[in-house]
């Protein structure tokens, strides 16, 4: 190994990271297995969507089911009034 | 077996693989790439892809091959994606300043700096070789490219080197 290479070799020896950087890693794998904060919070986010989109649902649909009984109430009404007019005509 | 940050493991323990290993794949990354913060971003995200795959790292020895071939892959990827260090031919390097030979702190600089502006295969085979201290054949696998390319990559860098140390007085005498 002439001169030039044993310079190289002293020009590229190991370095060492910063001193947090072990555990930097380790945390970052930790966090890697269980998932990150924002992770989370991004499933958490969406299961509220989701069940806010139930909520909304379930209340869209009772008042649409409320709108076809009161129609439904006055259609009889309607029919009950014509009922009661004919009758009264009748006995009359 | 081993707790291994949350995964079990047949005898390979990864926070003892970050501390053993930690130079050896930091480095690599920096002398190929010539900036610490981004050698620590690619030597952090080679070790979470061996945590991802610790299962099928099989001794001790193939998780020191495993690191370096990852390392020199990432590394790669890494310089061509931020491109932040434009691709010079050596003559384009700025030639170290002439200083007597022997324990001058500027030359182990200037040797980064021109290993820096080599191309990515002959940088990162003289890196391997000096740093690592790897044969032509060791770094040829890692490489994965032919022992003869490994050898003519390093005989040209080490001519370049010498003749652009040489235009400045740097050498033996």
């Amino acid at each position: 190994m002439d001169w030039l290479e044993q310079e190289l070799k002293r020009a590229l020896e190991r370095k060492e990271p910063s001193p947090d950087f072990a555990a930097r890693v380790s945390a970052a794998a930790r966090r890697g297995r269980w998932g990150s904060p924002r992770r989370w919070m991004a499933v958490a986010a969406s299961v509220a969507v989701l069940a806010g989109g139930g909520v909304g649902y379930r209340w869209r649909e009772g008042v649409k089911a409320k709108q076809q009984v009161m129609l439904a109430v006055r259609i009889a009404g309607g029919k009950l009034n014509r009922v009661q007019a004919h009758v009264l005509e009748v006995t009359q | 077996m081993m707790a291994v940050a949350g995964r079990e493991t047949a005898g390979l323990e990864f926070d003892a693989l970050v501390k053993e290993h930690r130079a050896m794949v930091f480095s690599l990354a920096y002398h190929f790439l010539h900036d610490r913060g981004v050698a620590e971003e690619v030597a952090q995200e080679v070790f979470l892809s061996l945590h991802r795959n610790l299962d099928r790292v099989e001794s001790a020895e193939h998780a020191r091959f495993w690191l370096r071939q990852a390392t020199v892959r990432r590394s790669i990827d890494e310089a061509r994606r931020r491109k932040r260090r434009p691709q010079l031919a050596l003559d384009q390097v700025a030639e170290p300043a002439a200083a007597p030979f022997g324990r001058d702190p500027m030359l182990g600089e200037a040797l980064r700096r021109l290993i820096a502006a080599l191309p990515e295969a002959p940088r990162m085979a003289m890196v391997l070789r000096y740093q690592e201290d790897l044969d032509p054949p060791e770094i040829a696998r890692v490489l994965d490219m032919p022992v003869a390319t490994v050898k003519s990559h390093l005989h040209r860098s080490l001519t370049l080197l010498r003749e652009k140390l040489a235009r400045r007085g740097v050498g033996e005498a």
